[in-house]
C-alpha cells in the first residue's frame, strides 16, 4: 500500500531544500555585514566589496541547485 | 512541450468552473517551453533562427545607444539638464560600482561598465511587456556576457602581472603558511577559473527566467480562473480567485522591477570585482 505516493519529478522540492542554506548565508553575509558597517562606516568601501564576494560564493550554491533541478 | 503550452491556458471554455454544455479541463501551466518560442525564420545553421529573442536583443542594444549618444550630444563644460542626468547616470557607476572595488585605477573601465549596466537593464526591462520575455532568461546571452568578462579579467591580469604571475596569485594567495596550500590551491582554482565565471552568467539567467515563470503562472492563472459563463454564484467566486491572482500578478510585477534593476547592478558590481583581481596582485 502506498502511503504517499509522488508522481513525477521531485526537483523542485529538492531545489526547494538546498535554497535554505543559501538563504541562511545570504542572510549571515548581509546581516554581519551591516553589523560591521554600522560599527566602522569608514571602512565601509572594502567591507562592502567583501560582502558582495561573500553573496556571490554563497549564492553560487543556490544557483547550482536550481540548474540541477532542471537538468537532472 | 512546445511553445504552445502558454496559449493553452487562455484558450476559450477552458475555466476552473465550466459552464452549461462546455466540457472542463485541466490548467496546464506555464512550463519552460514558453522560453523558446517559435523563430520566425528557421533553418539557418548553428542558431535558432530569428525568432522573438534576437528582436528584443536588437531593440534593447538600439535603446541604449541611441539612449547613451542622446546622453552626450553637444557636450558642455557646463552641463545642461540633459547631460546633467547623463553625467548623473555615469557618476553613479563611478561611486558604487567600480570606485569601491577597483579603486582610482578602474576608472578605465567606467564606459565598459556603464554600457554593461546599461544593456543589461534593457535586456532585463523587455520582460516587463505583457507576451514578451526578458532577454536575458535564455542562457545564452548572459553567457556571453560572462565569457567576455571572464576573457577581459584573464587579459587585463596577464598583462598587469605577467602570465604565470596573475595564475599564481589567484590560486596561491600569499601570506599563508605552506601546508594551507594544499586545501586552499584546488578551492581557489575551481572557484576562479570554473565556478565564478559559470554563476556570473547563470545568477543573471536564474532570476530572470524564474521571474518572467513566476508572471505567468499568475496571469494565465488568473485567466483560467475567471470562469463567467458558470453559475452566479460561481461565476462569482472564479471573478474573487482571479482578482486575487491579479493582485499578486501586480505585486510581483513591482517586485519584477525591483529584481531587474538589482541584477544588472550585480552583474555590473561583480565584473568589476573580478577585474579588480586582475589590477592588483592580492589583498
Amino acid at each position: 500500500m502506498d502511503i504517499a505516493a509522488i508522481e513525477g519529478s521531485i526537483n523542485s522540492v529538492g531545489y526547494g531544500i538546498s535554497v535554505i542554506g543559501a538563504g541562511i548565508g545570504v542572510g549571515l553575509v548581509f546581516g554581519m555585514g551591516m553589523q560591521a558597517i554600522a560599527r566602522q562606516p569608514e571602512a565601509r568601501g572594502p567591507l562592502q566589496t567583501n560582502i558582495f564576494l561573500g553573496f556571490a560564493l554563497i549564492e553560487a550554491l543556490a544557483i547550482l541547485g536550481f540548474v540541477l533541478a532542471f537538468a537532472i | 512541450m512546445s511553445a504552445d503550452a502558454r496559449f493553452l491556458a487562455a484558450e476559450p471554455g477552458c475555466h476552473l468552473f465550466p459552464g452549461e454544455g462546455e466540457a472542463g479541463c485541466g490548467f496546464e501551466a506555464p512550463s519552460v517551453g514558453m522560453f523558446s518560442p517559435e523563430p520566425w525564420l528557421g533553418g539557418i545553421p548553428g542558431s535558432d533562427g530569428i525568432d522573438l529573442y534576437l528582436v528584443l536583443l536588437l531593440v534593447a542594444l538600439g535603446a541604449s545607444l541611441l539612449l547613451w549618444s542622446w546622453f552626450s550630444k553637444k557636450l558642455n563644460l557646463v552641463p545642461g539638464r540633459r547631460q546633467g542626468v547623463g553625467e548623473m547616470f555615469v557618476l553613479f557607476i563611478r561611486d558604487q560600482i567600480t570606485r569601491p572595488t577597483m579603486g582610482a585605477k578602474g576608472d578605465k573601465f567606467i564606459p565598459l561598465m556603464t554600457a554593461i549596466f546599461t544593456l543589461i537593464l534593457f535586456m532585463n526591462v523587455s520582460g516587463l511587456i505583457p507576451g514578451m520575455l526578458p532577454v536575458n532568461s535564455d542562457l545564452s546571452f548572459p553567457a556571453m556576457f560572462a565569457l567576455f568578462i571572464f576573457v577581459l579579467t584573464l587579459v587585463v591580469g596577464m598583462r598587469q602581472q605577467g602570465g604565470w604571475g596573475y595564475i599564481r596569485n589567484q590560486i596561491f594567495p600569499p601570506g599563508m603558511p605552506k601546508p594551507i596550500y594544499i586545501l586552499v590551491t584546488p578551492i581557489e582554482a575551481l572557484s576562479v577559473f570554473l565556478i565564478r565565471p559559470l554563476t556570473h552568467a547563470l545568477r543573471l539567467f536564474a532570476t530572470m527566467f524564474a521571474g518572467s515563470l513566476l508572471l505567468a503562472v499568475f496571469a494565465y492563472g488568473g485567466w483560467y480562473m475567471l470562469s463567467l459563463g458558470a453559475e452566479p454564484a460561481l461565476a462569482g467566486l472564479s471573478v474573487l480567485f482571479s482578482g486575487a491572482a491579479l493582485i499578486g500578478y501586480l505585486l510581483f510585477f513591482l517586485f519584477e522591477i525591483l529584481i531587474m534593476l538589482v541584477q544588472a547592478f550585480i552583474f555590473t558590481l561583480l565584473a568589476s570585482l573580478y577585474l579588480n583581481g586582475s589590477l592588483e596582485s592580492a589583498h
